[in-house]
């Protein structure tokens, strides 16, 4: 989103007897840079306002190669560069009109699942860390670990990086739905232990309630939204897939940690249903004049991509992050809450600053 | 159910790897080291007059078949170390502007694979607290002055570590936050793997 528009987000007018708190935007409690005020009387909190532009980055698309501009976009957001590198990519060849194969269709299906599962694992991992609930979380940690490694032998890289270009894809599916079944056991028997523990459970039950449906992502389907991209995904074979969307009516951080939870597990089936996959394709130099666009399901929720071609090179490119939603609804969630439930709430959405700090030049 | 997580730690056993007093248990091919010749197209010029600069490397794979990754994980060099810090070594973790995948590996570090808490190496929320700063990312403008804020707040010794070819060149997104020459640690990759990052924090302090 552009400075100038960052505006647009609503602003708290102070009462008599408030004051701010200001929180962050560096602190070893975030894991990313943000600035956060915090306004309120003495416990209750009546207001937060998140400020994304610390870390806003200007990134130099326009006038770039496909090749060059995909470098960047993987490094929008490093953590789901799969879901903005293949959104990224299936705009392009919107524009360029290009075939894609069903074997690279199914590639991408594996992708954007194994970084649904470990997304969702570091989000209920740090969902743990604030209840200082310390066997899930490091139990949590080392299954997220493993899930890179895995990440790491099917696409050479543990984020993705380099593992795409248009109409190809080099990720290998061999061998990895036996080490998937077992994460996926132990995920499960985690998982049991933390639904049945009262202490962490309150800390999530009605904190954070959302107030609207401007929502998207696991922050929506756990308001009772039937809202996913891979329902009516044009492009990806989901349909061909054991995928269903996970619905809760909670609408606070115990309904957005379970539908990540039960998420995790239907990953772990999506991806034994794609059978093995193998390298696919041919990478190849583009070029090109169109205009094209697309959308999927990141971890977060619903990313797009427009991309504009002139002769192969970027003429123009705008994305919407997920986390522009998802900061409004996490603000007004925030509202009547206590300090305490500041940081179960935040992590809940999971939202992700980088890619939402971010300027197309 | 305090007995329930209390029988899951014992009953999962000892995760952590021997690492660094042994080889790596299972480390990625990227990032690793490269080796190869001749000069292919390289989008950060990591790769020119046939020289590999690891400090520039996205290690995106432009460059293969030409250069090839080596599995090595020491790719990292210290210029300074602080054997006063043996015992303990705080880090604060300062993101000038990253994609968060080096927020995540350096995280990491502290996972049961990794445990670099065995090796006195602790994470702190305040930079008053710090041995080391560890800056990740391009320099967003934003961050310009909480990087000032911080760096001043340390008490000495004090450490200035890179993390990842943002911060130490810039990479492919930007320019980096301090100049190469102030680092003490360089810690290559994009981002660098969390056996780099633990082998390279033991040897800032001085192993």
């Amino acid at each position: 989103m552009p400075p100038h528009e960052y505006g647009d987000l609503p602003v708290h007018k102070m009462a008599p007897g408030e004051f701010n708190f200001q929180y962050g935007p560096s602190t070893g409690g975030l894991m990313e840079s943000v600035g956060i005020t915090l306004t309120t009387p003495g416990e209750l909190i009546n207001s937060v306002a998140v400020d994304f532009s610390f870390k806003s980055r200007k990134l130099n698309l326009r006038g770039k190669s496909i090749r060059d501009a995909l470098l960047t976009v993987e490094r929008i957001n490093g953590f789901h560069a799969a879901s903005n590198s293949l959104a990224f990519l299936m705009s392009v060849e919107d524009a360029l009109g290009m075939e894609v194969s069903e074997e690279v269709q199914k590639a991408r299906i594996l992708q954007l699942e194994l970084e649904r599962i470990r997304s969702h694992l570091e989000v209920i991992k740090r969902l743990c860390e604030p209840a200082g609930f310390g066997v899930p979380v490091n139990q949590l940690g080392y299954l997220r670990e493993k899930i890179s490694r895995i990440i790491s032998r099917a696409a050479g890289h543990r984020f993705f990086f380099g593992a795409n270009a248009p109409g190809y894809c080099s990720v290998s599916g061999s061998g990895i739905n036996e080490k998937l079944r077992e994460a996926g056991k132990e995920f499960q028997r985690i998982y049991a232990g933390l639904l049945e523990s009262k202490i962490f459970l309150n800390r999530l039950q009605n904190n954070g309630l959302t107030r609207d449906n401007f929502l998207t992502g696991p922050a929506a389907r756990a308001s009772g939204l039937r809202y996913d991209s891979r329902i009516d995904s044009a492009t990806l074979p989901y349909g061909d897939t054991p995928f269903y969307p996970v619905i809760r009516e909670e609408k606070d951080c115990f309904g957005r940690f379970n539908v990540r939870g039960e998420e995790i597990l239907n990953s772990i089936d999506i991806i034994a249903s794609l059978g093995n996959i193998k390298e696919t394709g041919k990478p190849s130099l583009q070029e090109g004049d169109g205009q094209g666009c697309a959308r999927l399901e990141s971890p977060q929720g619903d990313i797009f991509y427009y991309a504009g071609l002139n002769n192969g090179l970027i003429e123009d490119i705008w994305h919407v992050s997920p986390g522009t939603l998802n900061i409004r609804a996490f603000q007004e969630s925030m509202k009547g809450n206590i300090f305490t439930d500041f940081h179960f709430n935040w992590e809940s959405f999971g939202i992700w600053i980088s890619e939402v700090g971010v300027v197309f030049q | 159910m305090s007995n329930f997580w209390f029988g899951e730690g014992i009953r999962k056993g000892r995760k952590t790897e021997k690492f660094p007093f042994a080889q790596p248990d299972d480390p990625p091919a990227r990032p690793s080291g490269l080796e190869g010749s001749g000069e292919p197209y390289c989008p950060t010029e990591a790769i020119k007059n046939g020289k590999w600069d690891q400090g520039k490397c996205i290690f995106c794979r432009l460059c293969e078949p030409e250069y090839q990754p080596t599995g090595r994980q020491d790719i990292f060099s210290v210029k300074k170390t602080e054997p006063a810090l043996k015992k303990s070594f705080y880090i604060y973790k300062l993101d000038s502007g990253t994609c968060g995948a080096c927020n995540v590996e350096l995280g990491t570090i502290f996972d049961p694979q990794f445990d670099a808490n065995r090796l006195n190496i602790f994470a702190t929320n305040s930079p008053r607290h710090a041995d080391a700063i560890v800056i990740m990312g391009i320099l967003a403008e934003g961050m310009r002055e909480a990087l000032k804020n911080a760096y001043e707040a340390m008490p000495e010794p004090k450490l200035i570590i890179a993390l990842g070819a943002c911060a130490i060149s810039g990479g492919i997104l930007g320019d980096s936050p301090m100049v190469r020459e102030d680092y003490h640690v360089e810690i290559a990759g994009c981002p660098p793997s969390p056996y780099t990052i633990l082998e390279a924090l033991a040897r800032a302090r001085g192993d």
